[in-house]
């Protein structure tokens, strides 16, 4: 017993002696490298984005680089251990091979996520800026800062909405005025605003509808077209113009409003049927 | 006149679109006063006539002095002009607004 731990003893203590240098500097190597990739893709984005490469395209070229340097640093560890590397060369080789091969197989048939990272996207209840996909999530960042991870499945089987797939969207200003204001005025007024601000496009021209007309108000609909970028402050602000350019040209906005006729109360009052009685004959009003 | 026509004449003299704008005013050097915009001359001029007059506004509010001269880093007539150099009234007032006024 004694004799053959002695003997298991004397074997590693052979083993540390002739590899256990390499085997150390073998796990360094894998160790720095391993940490060391992260910091090299966060760069790699870093440099790209100040040079105005997109941040989808970046993240690409951040990837391939760190799978690149992976297998370096795999490659290089395995050497200095004193492995033999031409076996996981050949591993390495038939894998990409496969690899490839399938992705342009089965391409046409895998489903693809209907949006890139950068996108402004709305899936479910949640809307924000889609700022990583890997194969199983979506890392999105809603716009009060909250950053979500959504199952790539989820995201599939929901409807979304990718307000960056077209370049441009339509703004919606509607307004109402009272019915004893100049509608033609109301009207020349929300268009000049829509046209005079650089941001909205010359063609599709910008528009004003008369929307509706009930609830004692004028409806009135200005459309127009901006880039997806300037979307959301390009309205905020037209609708600040159009509420001071009516002010300015005292065109009167309508309020909500409900008149409440009051008539005297009837001698008698036998119950539901002679309400309806009363209203039937307009005699009881709401409007 | 056809439809393009038409569209081309209403174009060029109804409503005006411009370009751009930028908050132009002028700064006392050695008792002389230059003309500055922002943003520069050389960079794209600002898309929002909103973020233009509201940039305008501050700039007087941060720079106004209580004496009555004038003081080196006091900013005067402070107003915004188009892409193509021309004043253009303020939003608010349809009127050609000008933030510390000085003859």
């Amino acid at each position: 017993m004694l004799d053959q731990t002695i003997k298991e003893f004397m074997e590693t203590k052979e083993f540390i002696t002739l590899y256990g240098r390499q085997t150390v500097q073998a796990l360094f190597i894998l160790i720095i490298g391993l940490l060391a990739i992260p910091y090299i893709k966060k760069g790699i984005k870093y440099v790209l984005a100040r040079f105005g490469v997109k941040q989808s395209i970046s993240a690409t070229i951040a990837n391939v680089i760190g799978i690149l340097l992976l297998l370096f640093t795999i490659l290089v560890a395995t050497k200095q251990a004193g492995m033999d590397n031409s076996n996981v060369i050949m591993v390495l080789k038939g894998i990409a091979l496969v690899a490839i091969a399938l992705i342009f197989i089965f391409r046409p048939y895998l489903p693809t996520l209907p949006f890139k990272v950068g996108n402004t996207i709305k899936t479910g209840n949640l809307l924000g800026k889609v700022e990583a996909t890997t194969v199983l999530n979506t890392r999105m960042k809603t716009f009060d800062g909250k950053t979500v991870f959504i199952p790539n499945r989820l995201i599939l089987n929901d409807y979304l909405i990718n307000y960056q797939y077209t370049p441009t969207r339509r703004v919606k200003i509607d307004v109402s005025i009272r019915y004893d204001q100049d509608l033609m005025k109301a009207k020349q007024v929300l268009e000049a605003i829509m046209i005079r601000d650089p941001r909205v496009r010359v063609a599709p021209r910008p528009v004003v509808y008369v929307l509706n007309l009930k609830n004692g108000c004028i409806e009135l609909g200005g459309r127009c077209w901006v880039n997806n970028v300037k979307y959301w402050v390009c309205k905020c602000e037209l609708l600040e113009k159009t509420k001071l350019g009516f002010d300015h040209e005292g065109i009167i906005f309508a309020r909500p409003q409900l008149d409440v006729y009051q008539h005297d109360e009837p001698d008698s009052w036998d119950g539901i049927e002679e309400g309806q009685a009363l209203s039937e004959k307009g005699e009881i009003g709401i409007s | 006149m056809n439809i393009k026509e038409l569209l081309k004449t209403v174009d060029k003299g109804w409503v005006q679109k411009p370009k751009g704008f930028r908050v132009c005013y002028q700064k006392r050097v050695n008792d002389e006063f230059m003309t500055e915009y922002m943003p520069n001359e050389k960079d794209n001029p600002l898309d929002s006539d909103i973020v233009a007059w509201r940039s305008a506004w501050k700039l007087h509010q941060a720079t106004l002095t209580d004496g009555p001269e004038i003081a080196e880093d006091e900013l005067v007539n402070i107003y915004v002009i188009d892409d193509t150099g021309k004043r253009i009234k303020y939003y608010a007032t349809d009127l050609f607004e000008v933030y510390n006024p000085y003859p």
